[in-house]
């Protein structure tokens, strides 16, 4: 029995081989429709049963048939099959089958040749329970933290500023208001790229794998944020999805989840670089309070001045006192004591002459009356004559003149010229 | 190294050495006036950083009044 095995034959082969024999088509013995529409339907015929996992996008029940139609799609991927299926099986298996839920079916490929549409054809349909899709998560946890994508090691840390903020969320959602008017307030100048996504439901997965690739690619974004407001556990199941988890981890810019209330977390918010707990939150993650930011500034600025103007002001004190030691501030002291000394000095040396100078004065006065006591005027007061040549030698004897000299005679009121007559 | 070529502290630590000379005595006038003289020189130095520190802090203070400029 051939299976659905990628590697199938090529379908020229394929469909020679599933019709037995059959001239080759050629330009000019072309094969018609029917016959080409008779050897695909023989050929998926020989498929076989498989068991799928998968999420009812439609259900579609025809009135008046008993045939009921699903569009069965991959819960990650764009992909769907169309699923054709009895409303005994349908009522028996999952009676309250809605849009969005998690179907396990066994089932059939199936060739519509009338319209050539492939649908599978399912016998048996089970609604995969919330119970049992929470066990899965369960285990997709431990197996992805087991690969490491939940590594503490791995995350990297947003930028203090972004330049530029992706945000995938919701058409017009509570969700993406909270992030643009509070991440605006915090930081007024903050520039977002907004895509726009399914957050709930069968294309949730597929539209926000394409707007992180999106994000990512674009290098003005520093940081993605995905972000969705609160729900019922089954609505928040995109966000646990392994694809959208390996898309994020695999990333080169940090990611953001902000999905739900405080208490949901799916599993986006383990392998994000950053969990925050609700899209306003995520709004304090991304960007800092420029209030605050600029209050701290102010604060630092002031600290500083305070402190270098205290600096100034205490070398400024040292400074005054060093000037206002007498040293440096009364400099005419230097002087003026010098000039006391020089004074005490002139007066000391004023008392001291005057001293000497009486002495000298009683000494001269003793000397004079001693010299005037030993003077020849009183001698030549009674008469005595002192006789001199005109040398002025004193003449003491005859023979010291001869006859004919000149002599000059000092008396006590005068002198008084003679000549020798004779010796 | 001119006076004008100190440092604050350079200036200040040479004035507190002249001045406890100054104080200390046993030099002559000559000297005593030379020291004086470089000690008001330090003095005015010391003053004119101070001074200069002032109006930098003074500067600031009015350019941080300014309103900021938009980012």
């Amino acid at each position: 029995m051939p299976s659905l095995d990628p590697a199938t034959p090529p379908i020229s082969g394929a469909l020679s081989y599933a019709c037995g024999v059959t001239e080759p088509s050629t330009p000019e013995q072309p094969w018609p429709v029917r016959v080409v529409s008779q050897k695909v339907g023989a050929w998926i015929a020989r498929l076989g049963w498989v068991w799928v996992d998968g999420q009812v996008a439609q259900i579609t029940r025809r009135p008046g048939t008993t045939t009921v139609f699903l569009t069965l799609r991959d819960p990650s991927a764009d992909i769907s099959l169309t699923v054709t299926t009895n409303r005994d099986v349908l009522d028996l298996g999952a009676p309250n089958l809605t849009d969005g839920a998690r179907v396990l079916l066994h089932a059939k490929p199936d060739f519509y040749p009338a319209r050539g549409t492939l649908s599978l054809r399912a016998d048996e349909i089970r609604q995969v329970g919330l119970g049992e899709l929470l066990a899965r998560l369960e285990q997709l946890k431990k197996l992805l933290a087991a690969e490491g994508l939940f590594d503490p090691a791995r995350k990297r840390r947003p930028p203090f500023l972004p330049a530029r903020i992706g945000l995938i969320t919701g058409r017009a959602s509570a969700a993406e208001r909270d992030v643009l008017t509070n991440s605006r307030r915090r930081w007024p100048a903050v520039e977002f790229r907004v895509v726009n996504v399914a957050v709930q439901g069968p294309t949730a997965v597929p539209q926000m794998i394409d707007a992180l690739k999106v994000l990512d690619a674009d290098a003005s974004i520093d940081v993605i944020v995905i972000a969705r407001g609160g729900g019922s556990t089954e609505d928040l199941l995109p966000f646990s999805d392994e694809a959208l988890c390996r898309a994020v981890f695999a990333c080169r810019t940090p990611v953001v989840s902000a999905v739900g209330h405080e208490t949901d977390t799916p599993l986006l918010d383990y392998v994000a670089d950053v969990r925050a707990s609700t899209p306003t939150d995520a709004a304090k993650r991304l960007v800092p309070d420029l209030g605050e930011e600029v209050r701290l500034i102010r604060e630092a600025r002031h600290r500083l001045t305070r402190a270098v103007r205290q600096l100034v002001d205490r070398e400024q004190h040292r400074l005054d006192a060093v000037r206002s030691r007498p040293a440096l501030a009364r400099p005419y002291l230097m002087v003026d004591q010098r000039q006391a000394d020089v004074a005490a000095l002139v007066e000391r040396s004023r008392r001291t002459l005057g001293h000497r100078l009486s002495a000298a004065d009683s000494d001269l006065a003793h000397t004079l009356a001693r010299l005037r006591a030993l003077s020849p005027a009183a001698t030549l007061q009674r008469g005595y004559a002192i006789v001199q040549t005109a040398s002025g030698a004193i003449v003491r004897a005859p023979a010291d003149v001869a006859a004919g000299d000149a002599l000059r005679l000092r008396l006590a009121d005068g002198d008084l010229a003679a000549t020798v007559a004779a010796s | 190294m001119t006076v004008e070529e100190l440092s604050y502290e350079q200036a200040r630590a040479e004035l507190a050495g002249v001045v406890e000379r100054l104080e200390a005595g046993g030099i002559t006038l000559e000297e005593s006036l030379a020291l004086w003289e470089r000690g008001e020189q330090l003095a005015g130095v010391c003053q004119h950083w101070l001074d200069g520190a002032r109006k930098r802090l003074d500067a600031a203070g009015t350019a941080a009044k300014q309103p900021p400029p938009q980012p």
